[in-house]
């Protein structure tokens, strides 16, 4: 039976099988915190997939709680590219670099059609991580996304309203943001093998 | 009559008896040594009969162009390839006949393929419709002898008066005495025996490719959807493919011009990340680039057009993924970027740069898209303050609305930090002082906003922490 175990395991090592909380020991891409590494499942961001962020408001910490992560990558020996879709303002280059970012990874894309070029971005395998400022995706849009980011192995990162936090979404992890006068509180809405509840991280981030 | 000796040689005066002349033209052995080169030719002859198109002719001897630089084309209906060199690379004679016959038959018709040592008679015995292998000089006259007179394509009535003495084969005529030969049928006659035996040395001009691609296609009925424009496009981009593939070079830059039959033409420009050379790839890009075209009308005709070609080596693909294992990721990320560029516009993929200056809005740049593999992490992160700044910047300062003194966006603001001052810049016209702060709204937004220290001490807001 011993030989049967091992075949049994061989074949739940691969990538496309993840099941419930086992899922969660895969390493993940630690987060710059250590409250929310050891909060999330795979104590970190999940290196492939689609994760929604919901603010109320643009600003309210979303990018400076990524941004150590994705730093991160594009230190890497092998960086893949860092692709920033539709972003409202424009990224102010100087502080990505004191935040330890590789300029030359990082990628602006603009024009008509953002979750078009979100979708190309993610499914390319050319990217580490796409980030996507978008109004309304569709659910089916925001499944197509997840399929393209698990295609291409990039951590995508749709940020996205709060008020869509009642919508069901097909993407890897959710996580709603609200800044609060101590620090940024966390809720994870939902994820693989998840304990749901917040967490806050005090300012500044 | 004397006999037409290739022994008597050039020089010696014809009407003279030669003594060791033979009685004949000795059938299959060389009659003396024709004049050799240093190393030892074959040449492949390819008739095609029935072609009539010429630019058939000239695509075939670009393709053929993977087989041996040295082509040249015999019009209306041949080409000459010098093909000693390249044998061991197809397998020999035959490997070779078999390529070279695949690709007659994929760019125009089934072909007759000859070989021999001399170009004029492997052409001849391809004419003939007899696909021999002449490789030895000493077979050649022998193996030319049976072959009608035809297929020397000599006018007509030469042809008329030849049979009328009963010489109807190449064989019968090389036995005819020289001199009365070219006195009766001409001089350039008795010339195609003298090359086609080897007497005389015949020079084809090899055939240059020409050095840029532009192809036009006229379409069979106007056409306004864009897939089966597309559709109709992929022959010319086929074209293109083989046209960049015997140069080995890719584009930078490729135009396509659409006819309609009253609007103005559409000119379609496509511009590339790095030089390319896959007309699969050039395809695929440009039906992004059409997608986002609206035609003003149908098209009736349309031309696809290079601009100036960039050596380009088409690298080995990586056995690894990207970015797995090292993996090379350069390919995906210039495939991202012309997709993107074909299909959003030229101008919408950007980089951004960090400038040495302590005004924010000059810190920073957009810079042209990224290119893959390019030096990176400079360590600039040195010359950037410590200070803390915001990662969004608004492009330019935005007023913010002042009451009592305070400034609001969404109720009035709560400022937490102590200023921080910038100001100078005097040696451009920019000239700044402004004190700054982190400035948080209603919502827990955090912004940096800045009041002038110049009258009317405005308040703005120029970025966001995000």
């Amino acid at each position: 039976m011993a030989g049967g175990d091992t075949q049994l395991a061989r074949l739940l090592e691969h990538p496309a099988i993840w099941r419930g909380r086992s899922a969660a020991q895969r390493t993940g891409l630690s987060t710059g915190f250590a409250a929310l590494d050891e909060h999330l499942p795979g104590r970190g961001w999940p290196r492939s997939g689609l994760i929604e962020i919901l603010v109320a408001r643009f600003g309210s910490g979303e990018l400076a709680l990524l941004l150590p992560a994705l730093a991160a990558l594009s230190r890497a020996q092998c960086a893949r590219w860092c692709v920033w879709v539709a972003p409202p303002l424009v990224p102010f280059a100087p502080a990505l670099v004191a935040h330890g970012m590789v300029l030359e990874q990082v990628a602006v894309v603009r024009g008509a059609r953002p979750l078009w070029a979100f979708e190309q971005a993610l499914r390319s395998g050319a990217c580490d991580a796409a980030l996507a400022w978008t109004r309304q995706p569709q659910p089916r849009e925001v499944r197509r996304l997840q399929l393209a980011a698990e295609r291409g192995r990039t951590l995508g990162v749709l940020f996205r309203p709060r008020r869509f936090m009642r919508e069901p979404s097909a993407a890897r992890m959710r996580l709603a943001l609200e800044p609060r006068d101590a620090g940024l509180r966390i809720t994870l809405l939902k994820g693989p093998g998840t304990r749901r509840g917040a967490l806050e991280i005090p300012w500044p981030l | 009559m004397r006999p037409l000796s290739p022994r008597a040689a050039a020089d010696r005066p014809q009407e003279l008896p030669t003594p060791a002349a033979p009685a004949s033209w000795p059938l299959g052995k060389p009659a003396t040594t024709p004049p050799r080169t240093a190393a030892p030719v074959l040449w492949a002859a390819v008739h095609l009969p029935g072609l009539e198109a010429a630019e058939k002719l000239v695509q075939l001897a670009s393709s053929c162009q993977r087989f041996t630089p040295r082509v040249s084309l015999v019009p209306p209906d041949g080409l000459l390839l010098e093909v000693q060199g390249s044998l061991h690379l197809f397998a020999g004679v035959a490997g070779l006949a078999a390529a070279l016959t695949d690709e007659c038959r994929r760019v125009a018709v089934p072909p007759v393929i000859a070989f021999a040592p001399l170009p004029l008679a492997a052409l001849t015995t391809a004419r003939a419709g007899k696909p021999l292998v002449i490789t030895s000089l000493a077979q050649l006259t022998g193996q030319l002898a049976p072959l009608p007179l035809s297929a020397l394509r000599w006018p007509a009535e030469t042809l008329e008066r030849l049979a009328r003495v009963g010489v109807r084969t190449i064989g019968a005529v090389l036995r005819l005495p020289r001199a009365g030969f070219a006195r009766r049928f001409g001089a350039a006659q008795l010339a195609v025996l003298d090359a086609l035996t080897g007497r005389a040395r015949q020079v084809h001009a090899n055939f240059r490719p020409p050095e840029r691609f532009r192809r036009r296609r006229e379409l069979d009925y106007e056409l306004t959807d864009h897939e089966r424009l597309l559709a109709a496009l992929v022959p010319l981009f086929a074209a293109l493919g083989e046209f960049l593939t015997a140069r080995q070079c890719g584009v930078l830059q490729l135009e396509c011009r659409l006819w309609h039959r009253q609007a103005a033409p559409t000119d379609c420009v496509l511009n590339l990340a790095a030089p390319c050379g896959q007309a699969q790839h050039l395809a695929a890009l440009f039906g992004e680039h059409l997608k986002a075209r609206p035609l003003p009308e149908a098209v009736r005709a349309c031309e696809l057009r290079a601009a100036a070609l960039v050596p380009h080596v088409p690298g080995s693909r990586s056995l690894w993924q990207a970015a797995e294992h090292g993996g090379d990721v350069g390919e995906e990320t210039c495939g991202l970027i012309e997709l993107l560029r074909a299909r959003l516009g030229a101008g919408t993929v950007h980089g951004l740069a960090v400038r040495d200056e302590h005004r924010p809005e000059s810190a920073w740049a957009l810079t042209g898209p990224p290119v893959a593999g390019a030096p990176r992490g400079a360590a600039r992160s040195a010359a950037v303050a410590a200070a803390r700044r915001p990662l969004w910047i608004l492009p330019a300062p935005q007023p913010l609305t002042v009451q009592d003194g305070w400034p609001q966006r969404h109720g009035p603001l709560r400022l937490t930090s102590e200023p921080e001052r910038i100001e100078t810049g005097w040696w451009d016209g920019g000239e700044i002082a402004r004190d700054y702060y982190v400035a948080i709204d209603r919502h827990g937004v955090r912004l940096w906003v800045f009041r002038e220290r110049a009258a009317p001490h405005g308040w703005f807001l120029h970025g966001v922490f995000g």
